[in-house]
């Protein structure tokens, strides 16, 4: 679920935040330049594990600030494909299923990765799953077993329609077609 | 910004949970250095099994399930999932028909029941526990009230 990963960048630290201890300016720099932040193909960036080194501390001519290379490692959310995940039912509508981990909303769980047979009940708005002749309603908010079957860094549409979904810079899309996924409550 | 490394190594839940809880996770969004996305993170993982988790419990852990030779990523998952049932088994490791018997997976069950703490039952019931000594009191209180 969650991976570490190194990166070095150079940040500028505002005159006003000289004040603090070096450590703790770089960390807030570093937290208001990433956090809850999807980098491509990264994830999503979490929080900072440790700075490991940093160098410089130039300040070029016409700029009051100093700059500082930052060798540091974040953690993020990037879930491996194949893994399974459990979060809660959000949204039900034609296309499948809605997850969501709290933290992270843009997982979808499409109609062919449903269990078969499943059905959409139009007046409930719910998906059922006909298991031996018995109905088994996939009801909101209830946790949900997922496995991962593919990440995708979409990349952010120059000209939206009205009625599109919000952009989301991170999809994952899930898959409960077999034993032991689904309603945890199933099984 | 240049990404030395993006693969720099796995974290299980409870590593990062231990991380946000350094970070001042336990006081609250607004108490601690803590942003509210971070804390939204740490509110979703007190709920799952790590929540109860010590990395005393997770080292034994790993030493006990050497013998199943299981991947990385599945120790991993077996961790993170904290598997109760032989289905739960077989969708964390791949192949499992072939790679464990039957006697197997129920061990691994077994070990996974031993060593590792039972998953948080209610997540009001531990909010309960971490506010201290006088709130338990007040609830206690409240629940008198309320039966009556």
């Amino acid at each position: 679920m969650f991976v570490l990963t190194k990166v070095k960048h150079e940040l500028r630290i505002a005159p006003q935040k000289l004040s603090l201890p070096l450590l703790d300016a770089i960390t807030s720099e570093i937290q208001n330049l990433f956090f809850d932040k999807v980098l491509k193909d990264m994830g999503l960036c979490i929080t900072l594990y440790d700075v490991r080194a940093v160098e410089g501390g130039f300040v070029f001519p016409g700029d009051g600030a100093p700059r500082f290379t930052v060798d540091f490692q974040l953690v993020m959310f990037r879930p491996f494909i194949g893994e399974v995940l459990t979060g809660k039912l959000k949204k039900c509508d034609k296309t499948g299923l809605y997850i969501s981990l709290q933290f992270f909303e843009d997982i979808h769980i499409p109609e062919h990765l449903l269990q078969q047979p499943s059905v959409f009940d139009e007046e409930e708005k719910l998906w059922i799953w006909n298991f031996n002749g018995n109905d088994m309603f996939m009801d909101l908010d209830e946790e949900v077993r997922f496995r991962v079957v593919q990440v995708k860094y979409p990349t952010i549409p120059i000209e939206q329609d009205k009625g599109a979904k919000p952009f989301a810079p991170m999809e994952i899309t899930g898959d409960i077609n077999a034993d032991g996924l689904g309603l945890v409550s199933w099984w | 910004m240049k990404v030395l490394e993006s693969n720099a190594g796995l974290l299980s839940n409870l590593e990062v949970l231990e991380l946000l809880q350094k970070r001042g996770a336990a006081k609250g969004p607004l108490g601690g250095s803590i942003s509210p996305a971070e804390y939204k993170v740490y509110e979703f993982l007190v709920d799952t099994p790590a929540g109860t988790q010590t990395r005393a419990a997770l080292e034994e852990f790993v030493k006990e399930v050497k013998v199943f030779k299981l991947t990385e990523a599945e120790r991993l998952q077996s961790v993170n999932l904290r598997p109760a049932t032989a289905v739960e088994v077989h969708l964390i490791v791949e192949d499992c028909d072939e790679r464990l018997s039957g006697e197997q997976v129920d061990s691994l069950i077994e070990t996974v029941d031993r060593v590792l703490p039972s998953p948080p039952e209610k997540p009001e019931a531990e909010e309960e526990e971490a506010k201290g000594e006088e709130d338990e009191e007040l609830d206690e209180a409240e629940e008198g009230s309320g039966a009556a």
